[in-house]
């Protein structure tokens, strides 16, 4: 299969991970208790509990994916760019690649902490994992995105 | 312990195990394998580039992942009140922490 078709699955799934987290962050740090009425407050109340176990799947099945299409960045898009001296283009990425394996090892915490009710400390736990997943995500969709605008789709 | 009160000891510490290995994976090279994208093929344990770059990435996550389900595992059979002293703020702690550490080893990109 084509390494372009998978780059275009890998970004399609990160954006609905994307989405998801975002949405499962916001809802637990910027909470509503009442009913919402606007775009904004319907975003800060949805069902967060219910995003949870789409978010673990959508992560493996992203990570997996740009596990395979990682081999193409490294014969034929890191040599060039580090050619070009892109410095921190290349030292974003290789954040990235750290910052997403890290995040792996988070995931059964992360599902444990969504499944049941919790101590007040556990409520705590859980947000701030959330807001570490959401971060290394969006980490991760960003970087991706501008090495995408340097050196993507078969260039 | 039962499985349902020994999976948050198994989680707590396979995050902290699993971050900390990662991290000394990466910085000391213990790829459980090795991945020659050039040639596609795989070797065990570290091996030098052949034909083009290796790739120890897999490896590294292989390595790290391994130590934290022994460690995972072990911390299971732990008494049941000193499991229950862990604290559950560990499963993001030592994460977050390794992150900062890969920002600090990987400066050198953002100083040239």
């Amino acid at each position: 299969m084509s390494t372009t078709f998978l780059l275009i699955v890998h970004g399609l799934l990160a954006v609905a991970l994307l989405g998801a987290v975002t949405h499962q962050a916001v809802s637990v740090w910027l909470p509503i208790h009442k009913p919402a009425n606007s775009f904004v407050e319907r975003v800060r109340g949805v069902q967060a509990g219910s995003y949870a176990t789409a978010i673990i799947v959508l992560y493996l099945a992203t990570a997996t994916l740009g596990g395979i299409i990682y081999p193409a960045y490294r014969l034929g898009i890191r040599v060039v760019i580090e050619q070009l001296e892109m410095w921190s283009a290349n030292g974003a990425f290789e954040l990235k690649e750290h910052f997403v394996a890290v995040g792996l090892g988070v995931l059964p915490a992360y599902w444990y902490y969504w499944r049941k009710p919790l101590a007040e400390d556990q409520i705590r736990t859980r947000a701030i994992l959330t807001g570490v997943l959401a971060f290394i995500v969006w980490w991760s969709f960003l970087v991706g995105h501008i090495l995408n605008n340097i050196r993507g789709f078969g260039s | 312990m039962t499985t349902a009160r020994a999976f948050p000891v198994f989680a707590i510490v396979f995050a902290v195990t699993y971050a900390v290995a990662y991290v000394i994976a990466v910085e000391q090279n213990y790829a459980l394998f090795t991945y020659h994208p050039a040639i596609e093929e795989f070797g065990f344990l570290v091996e030098p580039p052949r034909e083009g770059p290796a790739m120890y990435w897999y490896g590294w996550i292989a390595t790290a992942g391994i130590v934290a389900l022994v460690a995972g595992v072990i911390a299971c059979l732990v008494p049941e009140q000193m499991a229950k002293r862990l604290w559950s703020g560990w499963s993001w702690a030592v994460p977050v922490a390794a992150m900062f550490a890969f920002g600090y080893l990987l400066r050198g990109f953002f100083t040239r």
